[in-house]
């Protein structure tokens, strides 16, 4: 059972205040849609789960275990993985390496042959494994970011927190994407989506968490929370009635049509 | 299905195996001729203990990441050291090398410590002030340490021949080089080149960045403290100015010049540094006498620029890429065409 609970957490930097009291819980493989304007918090919120940042104030349980002021590497064996927002794939290793490096640290005896079977089926999933022996370096930017969720696949873990995953990919890779989390998640995989693709983050995700200016605005189903007034003031400065329906969907996307 | 990995990194290693069988027995075989000039045997021990230097910084520096101008500083630690222990208690050289390697360890464990945030340049400038600190400390203290006149090492033992330094140092190089081999290509290599490449990303995969870094500052550290440590009771002698960061230069444009990411390169690229700085103290051409004195130092900083300009990875790296990575390439480039014609 994946369970994750965020109490009023708080984060400032100097006079900045970042977070300011968010609290939600994640009970079982969610698939949630983080959203909200530049600066509202997201990638912050980001860094604490994943231990990055320590909160000012509040805590944070993952599977019955207080993880706030644990280390990011800590984090990552109890089953918290993510990606950045700007890509970071370890450049001057190999696509076969990037992949090694999760499940090495996570098996602290194993030897690095025991993996490569596992590797090369993460590959094959991303059509990718003729890139194997490739340095990263050389991949493309969409191919990076299919290399950074294929090494959250070596690592396992129960939540998986995917920064912008949709950003500047090629058409082609974005339905890679889009395969990779819905067969994840299909496989018992709780996922909490950054995205500033309104239309993929809406028709992806089963509940939607709004930041702005560092509150949790809103929180639920996806459609509701586009219509609601606090989410579409926080976006367009203005009511729904006065924006127009074609506003809204610009800024937040089309409707989520019923499965 | 079985599938059959072939990393850049690990291929042809039949060809490595033979390559390096050939340089160690040329290694070994080299006094016959050497044995001749004491000099030219000096000149070539003295190469392999900078060969010894070069690689541990390009372990520290090209694979880990840590731009450190510590290594002179703690080769020379690790000198003062025995010498010191030899000198006002009496213990032995082999207790004297085994205290200043650790000491030099220990020494390197703080540094660690103390730069677990500090990265690049903030590394660097760190280094250096700590050398400097350690060189001053030595000068000004020389009712202790001799100051400027240097402080004087007994012999490794009675009756040590030029012939036993060579293969003393020799063995050194060698066993420190295969240390560091295993060390590079094990999931500690994997761990710390991933720090090198972004330490965020390396926790967020479940790496203890903090504990591969003091690590890596506590293994290098003790390698060139007990290289120091043996070679100075070779040379007979230490003085403050080993640790200049003149010095510290000199052993890092050697890493630069064979390859700071390559061993191996680096390791080469001191040793024909270190002779070629010899050779080229005075040449004669067609009856020409030349001497270059301190003007071969300019010619190795002309080399290190064309290096940094022009071949980044090192003056050695194309001939050890045409050796050995060559092939692995090929084929990684023909897996990556079929794998396009089949999607096409």
């Amino acid at each position: 059972m994946i369970e994750l609970d965020v109490r009023n957490v708080y984060k400032s930097f100097g006079g900045l205040q970042a977070l300011n009291g968010v609290s939600f819980q994640i009970r079982g493989p969610e698939l949630i849609g983080l959203i909200g304007p530049n600066g509202a918090g997201k990638t912050t919120l980001t860094n604490i789960l994943d231990g990055v940042h320590k909160p000012t104030g509040g805590q944070v349980w993952f599977n019955g275990e207080r993880i706030d002021g644990l280390p990011p590497y800590e984090i990552a064996r109890r089953g918290i993985g993510r990606t950045f927002q700007v890509t970071r794939a370890f450049r001057r290793m190999t696509v076969l390496e990037n992949l090694l490096v999760p499940a090495m640290a996570l098996h602290p005896t194993a030897r690095k042959r025991d993996f490569h079977e596992k590797a090369m089926e993460v590959l094959e999933f991303l059509t990718m494994e003729h890139l194997a022996n490739e340095y990263a370096r050389s991949l493309s930017g969409g191919q990076q970011k299919l290399l950074e969720m294929g090494r959250l696949l070596m690592l396992d873990p129960d939540l998986i927190i995917l920064d912008e995953p949709f950003a500047g990919v090629h058409p082609k890779l974005m339905e890679t994407i889009y395969e990779y989390i819905t067969t994840v998640h299909e496989q018992g995989k709780a996922f909490i989506i950054i995205s500033h693709d309104m239309d993929t983050i809406f028709t992806l995700s089963k509940r939607l968490l709004v930041l702005n200016f560092g509150e949790l605005i809103a929180d639920g189903d996806p459609n509701e929370v586009k219509h609601d007034p606090v989410v579409i003031e926080a976006y367009l400065g203005e009511e729904e009635e006065k924006a127009g329906p074609a506003m809204v969907e610009t800024y937040l996307g089309k409707d989520k049509k019923d499965a | 299905m079985k599938h059959r990995i072939d990393s850049p990194l690990t291929s042809s290693r039949y060809y490595r195996w033979v390559a390096a069988g050939v340089l160690i027995a040329s290694l070994l075989l080299a006094p016959i001729y050497l044995n001749r000039s004491p000099y030219q045997m000096e000149v070539v021990t003295g190469a392999f203990f900078y060969a010894i230097l070069a690689s541990s910084w390009a372990l520290l520096a090209g694979v880990a990441g840590q731009f450190s101008f510590a290594h002179m500083a703690l080769t020379g630690l690790g000198a003062y050291t025995t010498g010191l222990l030899g000198r006002d208690l009496g213990t032995s050289p082999l207790t004297g090398i085994i205290a200043g390697t650790l000491l030099a360890g220990l020494v390197g464990l703080i540094i660690g410590l103390l730069c677990l945030r500090l990265r690049a340049a903030y590394l660097a400038l760190f280094t250096i002030a700590f050398s400097e600190i350690f060189r001053i400390a030595l000068l000004t203290e020389f009712q202790y340490t001799e100051g400027s006149n240097g402080l004087q090492l007994a012999p490794l033992y009675e009756g040590i021949t030029p012939l036993a330094e060579y293969y003393i140092t020799l063995g050194l190089l060698l066993g420190t080089m295969a240390l560091m081999y295993w060390l590079a290509s094990s999931r500690f290599g994997l761990f710390v080149r991933a720090m090198r490449e972004d330490e965020e990303a390396a926790a967020a995969m479940g790496v203890n960045v903090v504990r591969y870094k003091v690590l890596i500052f506590v293994i290098t550290s003790m390698i060139v403290g007990l290289a120091g440590s043996v070679f100075y009771h070779q040379v007979g002698i230490i003085t403050p100015n080993t640790m200049e960061i003149l010095q510290m230069s000199l052993v890092i444009a050697m890493a630069v010049i064979g390859g700071m990411e390559s061993l191996l390169g680096a390791a080469i690229g001191a040793f024909l540094s270190r002779v070629s700085l010899e050779l080229l103290r005075e040449i004669n051409i067609m009856g020409v006498h030349i001497e270059f004195g301190a003007w071969r130092y300019a010619a190795f900083g002309l080399l290190l620029m064309f290096t940094l300009r022009f071949a980044q990875n090192g003056l050695l790296y194309p001939i050890i890429d045409w050796l050995f990575l060559r092939r692995a390439r090929q084929e990684a480039v023909a897996k990556r065409k079929q794998a396009a014609e089949v999607e096409s």
